[in-house]
């Protein structure tokens, strides 16, 4: 076996990708939720910077590292959207003291 | 520098005032009196677009103003022209929200913070040239919207409401990064010139071709490259999909707009579609427009969008027809506004050359987007303020039921919400007729007659539902018994309404002129439809 190449780094984050995408749509704890969509945003991370890494020099010589700086700026964004995320959740709590998004059922179609 | 700081200017305005308005918030004694600070920011900021509108006039111009900014955002006419919405709609409902939170006893001055920054998340958005900028400006002015959602803190629908949005919202916002994560793997580049360049070139991996089989070896990675392009390009259209709230990602688009206080939902309705139409036509024509290029992706996403346009039009008119609440409907009639908006959009790629010599007719699409863009803005804000103005604290108007009789008991207040429903309802002489005429005018153009007969028969369907509210005021007594709206005294209100219905009545007398305006707007465009035209 060889040493492990870009492809191993993309499927494992298409593999993760998909794990939170479907536990993002199966599971109806919000807190879960949250959780499936961090290991979402991580699975992108991993992507960004595994395909920055194996990146062609430009003719220059020099790497361009803006898949490193996407990384950077989707880890930050993810911080703040957690907190307003469990914001919510925790605000839901208090009115409702459910936390199933089955449980948020007041409104129908 | 100092171009950059002159381009900027309608978001720093936003950004400066939103840090400002926070300090003020944090240190003055008693709550509110914020709205008319926020509402002059923002035309503060509408006015600077005005301002830059000649500054966007040449192709220098243009190439100043991009090398200013690295290729992040772009500073043309279409930004600036989203720009002008963005900031007529933040600043108008920022005046309806002084007297609405007032009244409702929800007066804090975090509001006015919420909506300066996600005003200039929605200016980021519309202006980005690069997939990080889009990501940025996206989350910037979803996270301040999630939390508008939320401000009724003690109510449960509002809670529940934010949730399902924050939750989706998020969701698509991972899709989106997928696809801009593969699209970068794939070309190397973030910016969205740069990948148009990379995929309108073959692929060529330096030395491969010379070796033995290096040909066969070189056609299977094209082969994956052009898929898995495929596949990112699916994956940003679903997130800026969600943002619009087409059909099948429209599922929060009820509940949020139900549950936000509403003149959160007013905002919503109006600048975060402003926002995310203009990333779509900046990431769908701009980098996958290209007809001729060697990997020709035109050929798939109109198709595709011409299917959420149909499906959009056609699931929120048919279930905005069966709502009891007037919230509601106008909730679902704007995921039916959207499919509209998208038929034109299907239509934007086209490189041909309109009989009259008047640019492309892709380009008349895209003028056709900005235009109903603009046009909604105005009418949503006014269907959503006369709503708000129609009800008071206990006694809000929500149902079709609670405005019974309306137009007996208060005339001047039914008037005012018949006047805007009507043009939602796309009634001549209203704009709201004209924006629909030039996107059916624009789908004919381009021979999409299926389109144009859908769109003319959603719109017939559209306006049993709006008249179902004036019949409600007009000629039905509320049962005994029953609540029934009473309107709040609010000058504000009147005088956002008045404002409003002035734009209107101006915009639909002179459509060709605000259709001229959205043709500039689009002819002088840093990549999208300046590069289509020029075949």
């Amino acid at each position: 076996m060889g040493s492990i190449q870009l492809t191993h780094y993309l499927v494992l984050s298409a593999v993760l990708f998909s794990v939170g995408a479907v536990g993002f749509l199966v599971r109806r704890n919000s807190l879960v939720a949250l959780m499936c969509i961090e290991l979402m945003l991580n699975a992108v991370n991993l992507t960004l910077v595994a395909f920055n890494r194996w990146m062609p020099a430009n003719p220059g010589g020099a790497v361009a590292h803006h898949g490193q700086v996407f990384a950077f700026f989707v880890i930050a964004v993810a911080a703040a959207e957690a907190a307003v995320g469990l914001a919510i959740v925790l605000s839901l709590y208090r009115v409702r003291k459910v936390v199933r998004t089955d449980d948020a059922n007041l409104m129908k179609e | 520098m100092k171009d950059m700081l002159l381009y900027l200017l309608p978001i720093v305005i936003l950004a400066v005032g939103g840090f400002s308005l926070m300090l003020v918030d944090a240190f003055q004694k008693e709550e509110g009196g914020l709205a008319i600070p926020t509402a002059m920011l923002h035309f503060a900021s509408g006015a600077a677009c005005l301002a830059l509108w000649n500054y966007a006039g040449s192709p220098a111009d243009l190439a100043r103003a991009a090398s200013a900014f690295n290729g992040w955002l772009a500073f043309d006419r279409t930004t600036l022209f989203l720009d002008l919405i963005i900031a007529l709609g933040g600043g108008l409902a920022s005046l309806l929200a002084g007297s609405y939170l007032n009244e409702h006893k929800l007066e804090r001055g975090e509001f006015y913070t919420l909506i300066t920054f996600a005003s200039a998340g929605c200016m980021m958005l519309a202006g980005a040239t690069d997939l990080i900028m889009v990501f940025i400006g996206l989350e910037t002015m979803s996270l301040g919207v999630y939390a508008m959602t939320a401000f009724r803190r003690t109510n449960a629908r509002s809670q529940e409401g934010a949730l399902k949005y924050f939750l989706l919202g998020s969701f698509a916002a991972a899709l989106l990064l997928y696809g801009s994560a593969l699209l970068y793997g794939m070309t190397g580049h973030t910016d969205l010139a740069g990948i148009r360049a990379a995929l309108a070139a073959p692929l060529d991996v330096p030395g491969l071709a010379a070796q033995e089989g290096g040909a066969l070896a070189l056609s299977v990675q094209q082969t994956v490259r052009d898929r898995v392009v495929i596949l990112a390009m699916v994956l940003v259209i679903a997130g800026l999909a969600f943002k619009i709230g087409a059909v099948p990602f429209h599922m929060w688009v009820p509940d949020a707009y139900e549950g936000a206080p509403t003149p959160a939902t007013a905002y919503m309705a109006v600048t975060v579609k402003a926002a995310a139409f203009g990333a779509m036509l900046r990431v769908l024509v701009g980098v996958f427009g290209d007809t001729t290029g060697a990997a020709s992706l035109a050929g798939g996403w109109p198709g595709l969008l011409a299917w959420l346009a149909v499906a959009s039009m056609v699931i929120g008119n048919l279930v905005a027809l069966s709502q009891s609440s007037i919230k509601r409907m106008l909730a679902y009639s704007s995921i039916a506004h959207g499919g509209y908006i998208l038929a034109a959009f299907v239509v934007t790629p086209r490189a041909e050359l309109l009989p009259g010599g008047e640019g492309t007719v892709g380009q008349s699409a895209a003028a056709s987007v900005l235009f109903y863009l603009l046009a909604y803005a105005v009418s949503n804000i006014g269907a959503f303020g006369a709503l708000m103005l129609a009800g008071s604290r206990g006694k809000e108007a929500v149902s079709y039921d609670d405005v019974a009789g309306l137009g007996k008991r208060h005339p001047a207040v039914a008037l005012a919400l018949s006047f805007f429903i009507l043009s939602l309802a796309g009634i001549p002489p209203m704009v709201g007729f004209f924006a629909k005429y030039n996107v059916i005018r624009s789908a004919l153009e381009a021979n999409y007659t299926w389109l144009a007969i859908a769109l003319m028969v959603n719109s017939a369907i559209g306006v049993y539902y709006y008249l179902r509210v004036l019949v409600k005021m007009y000629m039905h007594d509320p049962a005994p018994g029953a609540t029934r709206a009473e309107p709040m005294v609010s000058p504000g209100i009147w005088l956002t309404l008045i404002f409003t219905a002035v734009l209107v009545l101006v915009m639909g007398a002179m459509p060709q002129t605000f259709f001229g305006y959205a043709l500039e707007a689009v002819k002088l465009a840093v990549a999208p439809v300046a590069a289509a035209a020029t075949p």
